[in-house]
């Protein structure tokens, strides 16, 4: 134990020959693929989460090969490397090492094959996840995983996070939608790992690839399951006096034994400011409200509407409403995905966290984020993947309040905790990242934690690879940054 | 490596973990439980987590041999292991870690069965989406291990899909777990995936969380038939086309038909069989969507056993015809006509006998080969039918020998190539197994 930790802390994080793996690195890439200038570099220095860090040097691959000799040369210089999509992350996963190497895959964005037959779509990393679902339309398919942030992000980014959305409480999140991938391993080897068959003999080394933050392999090629679009589409909305009421919704609908596609909570205080952004036609008045989704065959769709309904009046929902048209559920679901961008305008810096609680615990736990909120005087909205249980509290504050931001640390500390306590997860789609990396060992044994050490080590053993993520560190350095600073996500309202 | 006949000089070690009671040093009674001929120098029954530790912590130290065992259903696949110094049972891991009715989670242990989980989950209108073959006997250890799945996998999704956090010890002794009990969650590696399917060679698995699903009301399975797999496959292609969403897509050849219902007349069908779940109205649009090619519907205790019957379709075979060749192939859906007809050329070449089932939504299909009337029965035939089927192995394709005569084991390979890289699985088993103590040689090092 005290071996790894050591080995993880000894390892190089800057370039000492930075100018020589420059000149290196446009040789491999391309005379206009590598940026090195301060100026460029401020661009690549933070995600959608709170921390910064700024890169010594930014290269963008245009194919396997060329990602696999960047690999083998920030090996043998010892650079660290985080690979990067469109960084629409929370978490810091995708926040480089400071003066260490971005490789950036935007210019690997292309579909490589669409498979009708086998419902399977080939993929480099940089191709965004809604261009996938976009481009296989005529098709009557898409991909299912919908992260908020769907028309900015990468699907490569989508493996290393595991990402969610919404439509996960039906199809699951990233890793159920991915059955091979093409990773350049640490050494600069290019393997495989699955195909398209659903499932393969021997370890299912793609299942373990997705979801390990990019500190195991970087994936240049992916092949994913493209699902047919479902025959019927019906989106209610139920409006509560409570949150309490709406809370106990939920898992009454769980335990009715109907699965909706997405089943969302806003409250009352997040409803105000969706609404007066972008006119979804909620009710100002409401203490919160469910966004239902559901899907299937047109028959069951129907029928299980009915029944919806009736768990809402039954809980003292005040009324349910229903999507009459694409045009009405497009609004509902633009107000939900329209969230984070409306907190621009109350706040100038928000902070959320994605802690997840059995879904028998959502009534409790919305009453402890309200103690908590009252607690430290704060305020925070919830906006979240109700069905799931999977909670993301906003926590609004300003960043030049050096007291107010301690405070909402502690308050979202307190949540997580809370999380931990009943059975949940500190993280259910954003991943650990650097964010929650000191909370890992609240969730997990020093053992647990080894044995996840050690197989990291197996691959990246020197820690080249996006170091610092996932495992708890000795020190923490924190650089604090708004939200507000990534231009691509104030455009696409994450 | 210490020799299988010194191995009981360690028993008071085991007696001292275990308690005398649960552990076994009979020589005959050992036989009993030999795995692929290769009798136990010892058998523990640990009652806990600590005792599992403290048992392959011990047996990695003296490079000790260790096989995971559960209800022994699928104990002997795999390849010949040279010697078996301790025969592990986790059938005393059986307690409910946790059982949320309301939020559609069990946490069970290793040792539980398969029926036993879902009878529990019944009384609450639960159920429990693993169907293996055998399920009073099969563990959720073994389930995981082995990672088997049945019909049910074309609606339910797999072992991956809804398995959510193990707790298990590596062949080292550490005791550690991934993911959690709640259905969403990304924290730390997924070590689930990882567990599920490896045979036991990367660690015990000592308990794992689940989720479950509400129970559906009621079903129907419609029996639609065909004169070749070609047609019973472009009907396959027009439901995975059309909106339906079945729970069961299995396709069964005529001479599986044979096997699964004796004495049905040996006719030349094959059928595909889809199990829907819903209300009468959902079932009647099945009806209409479907047509005409659906010449039987069953429902309720006829159906039920129906699908039983298909799970057990390898061991019901296997004992069948007991010098037979059960194979278990995955592959990609537009390769199961092309492997089909691969199947078929082979079998004919060798004069062997075949039937095959399988989800063929997914794509995984189930054969088994036996030498026809006029077909010698000689390891040469055997080994020939083997290679025959893995020389022509498409991409993607990958397929395990489940079951052959045991005189053709030394020279037919269980398991055969695999799409995913073999050096990352050796560094994964390297870090879990170092000294390869767990399953040794039997899978894929």
């Amino acid at each position: 134990m005290v071996q790894l930790w050591r080995r993880s802390k000894a390892v190089l994080h800057l370039a000492v020959n930075l100018p020589g793996v420059v000149d290196h690195l446009r040789k491999i890439a391309g005379r206009d693929a590598v940026l090195d200038r301060p100026e460029d570099l401020m661009l690549y220095e933070y995600d959608a989460g709170i921390r910064k860090s700024t890169p010594g040097a930014v290269v963008f691959p245009q194919n396997t090969e060329q990602v696999s000799q960047i690999m083998r040369l920030a090996t043998a210089e010892n650079v660290a490397v985080v690979a990067r999509g469109a960084a629409t992350g929370l978490s810091g996963g995708s926040i480089p090492t400071k003066g260490g190497l971005v490789i950036a895959f935007s210019r690997m964005n292309r579909i490589l094959e669409v498979d009708v037959e086998n419902q399977r779509a080939v993929v480099q990393p940089g191709v965004v996840n809604l261009q996938l679902s976009e481009h296989v339309a005529h098709l009557g398919l898409y991909f299912a995983p919908d992260p908020s942030s769907q028309k900015a992000c990468t699907i490569g980014g989508n493996v290393a996070e595991n990402s969610g959305g919404p439509h996960t409480l039906m199809h699951g999140v990233t890793v159920n939608h991915v059955t091979g991938v093409e990773v350049v391993l640490p050494s600069g080897e290019i393997v495989h790992f699955g195909g398209k068959a659903a499932e393969s003999y021997g370890y299912d080394m793609t299942g373990f690839l997705v979801g390990s933050e990019g500190t195991v392999g970087i994936t240049t090629a992916i092949t994913v399951k493209l699902l047919r679009k479902p025959e019927k589409i019906a989106t209610l909305l139920g409006v509560f006096e409570s949150v309490d009421d709406a809370a106990l919704t939920v898992s009454a609908i769980t335990a009715a034994g109907i699965t909706p596609a997405a089943l969302e909570m806003l409250d009352g205080w997040t409803l105000h400011t969706v609404e007066a952004f972008c006119h979804a036609g909620y009710p100002l008045d409401a203490g919160a409200v469910l966004l239902i989704e559901l899907e299937g065959l047109r028959e069951a769709v129907e029928e299980q509407a009915i029944a919806v309904r009736e768990v809402c009046l039954r809980q003292k929902a005040r009324e349910v409403r229903r999507a009459k048209d694409e045009e009405e559920r497009a609004l509902l679901w633009k107000g939900r995905k329209m969230a984070f961008a409306a907190l621009g305008r109350v706040t100038p810096s928000y902070y959320t966290q994605d802690g997840v609680v059995p879904r028998s615990q959502i009534p409790a736990v919305m009453r402890h984020i309200g103690n908590v909120a009252k607690k430290y005087d704060l305020i925070i909205g919830n906006i979240f993947h109700a069905g799931d249980g999977n909670l993301h509290p906003l926590i609004l504050f300003d960043m030049r309040n050096a007291e107010q931001f301690e405070r909402v640390l502690s308050a979202s500390t307190e949540i997580l905790e809370f999380c931990i306590q009943c059975g949940g997860s500190i993280t259910g789609e954003h991943g650990v990242g650097m964010e929650k990396r000191d909370l890992m060992s609240r969730l997990f044994t020093e053992e647990d934690l080894d044995v996840m050490i050690g197989l990291r080590n197996a691959f990246n053993g020197a820690g080249v690879l996006n170091p610092q993520k996932i495992f708890p560190t000795p020190r923490m350095c924190r650089e604090i940054s708004g939200p507000s600073q990534n231009p691509v996500l104030m455009q696409e309202g994450l | 490596m210490s020799t299988a006949t010194t191995t009981p000089r360690f028993a008071p070690v085991f007696r001292a973990i275990c308690g005398a009671k649960y552990v076994m040093e009979d020589p005959a009674e050992l036989r009993a439980w030999n795995v692929l001929g290769v009798a136990p120098a010892i058998a523990v029954t640990p009652a806990s987590v600590d005792e599992v530790a403290n048992i392959l912590r011990f047996a990695n130290e003296h490079g000790l041999s260790v096989v995971p065992a559960g209800g022994f259903t699928q104990q002997q696949v795999g390849n010949l292991p040279q010697q078996v110094d301790v025969l592990l049972f986790t059938t005393r891991l059986t307690a409910v870690e946790h059982y949320d009715a309301g939020d559609l989670t069990v946490g069970i242990g290793a040792g539980c069965t398969v029926a036993q989980l879902s009878a529990m989950v019944a009384e609450n209108g639960l159920f429990f989406a693993g169907d293996p073959a055998q399920p009073e006997r099969c563990t959720i250890g073994g389930l995981l291990a082995t990672g088997l799945y049945g019909p049910l996998r074309h609606g339910y999704g797999g072992l991956r899909d809804y398995c959510l956090g193990v707790r298990f010890v590596t062949g080292d002794g550490r005791k550690a777990k991934g993911g959690g009990r709640v259905v969403k969650n990304v924290a730390g590696y997924d070590m689930m995936k990882l567990f599920i399917g490896s045979q036991g060679t990367l660690g015990i698995v000592t308990s794992a969380s689940f989720k479950l699903f509400p129970a559906p009301r009621q079903t129907r399975t419609f029996v639609a038939v065909f004169s070749s797999a070609a047609e019973a496959l472009e009907f396959r292609n027009r439901v995975l086309r059309s909106p339906l969403d079945p729970v069961c897509l299995e396709l069964v050849s005529p001479q599986a038909h044979e096997l699964l219902v004796p004495g049905s007349p040996a006719g030349a069908w094959w059928s595909i069989c889809l199990r829907a779940a819903g209300s009468d109205a959902v079932l009647a649009r099945y009806r209409t969507e479907l047509g005409s090619a659906v010449v039987r519907e069953m429902e309720g205790a006829n159906e039920q056993g129906f699908w039983r019957t298909l799970e057990d379709f390898s061991p019901i075979a296997a004992e069948r015809h007991p010098r037979s060749l059960s194979i278990s192939m995955t592959l990609p859906v537009s390769d199961v006509q092309p492997v089909l007809s691969q199947v078929s050329a082979v079998a004919e070449s060798n004069r062997f006998s075949f039937a095959a089932i399988g989800r063929v939504g997914i794509a995984h299909l189930l054969v088994s080969l036996w030498p026809g009337p006029d077909a010698e029965d000689s390891l040469v035939n055997f080994v020939d039918t083997v290679s025959g089927l893995r020389n022509r192995l498409l991409r993607d394709v990958s397929m395990a020998v489940l079951h052959c005569p045991s005189e053709t084991r030394h020279h037919i390979s269980a398991w055969g190539p695999m799409p995913t890289d073999l050096e990352s699985m050796r560094a994964v088993k390297m870090a879990l197994d170092p000294k390869d103590i767990l399953n040794s040689g039997r899978f894929l090092f």
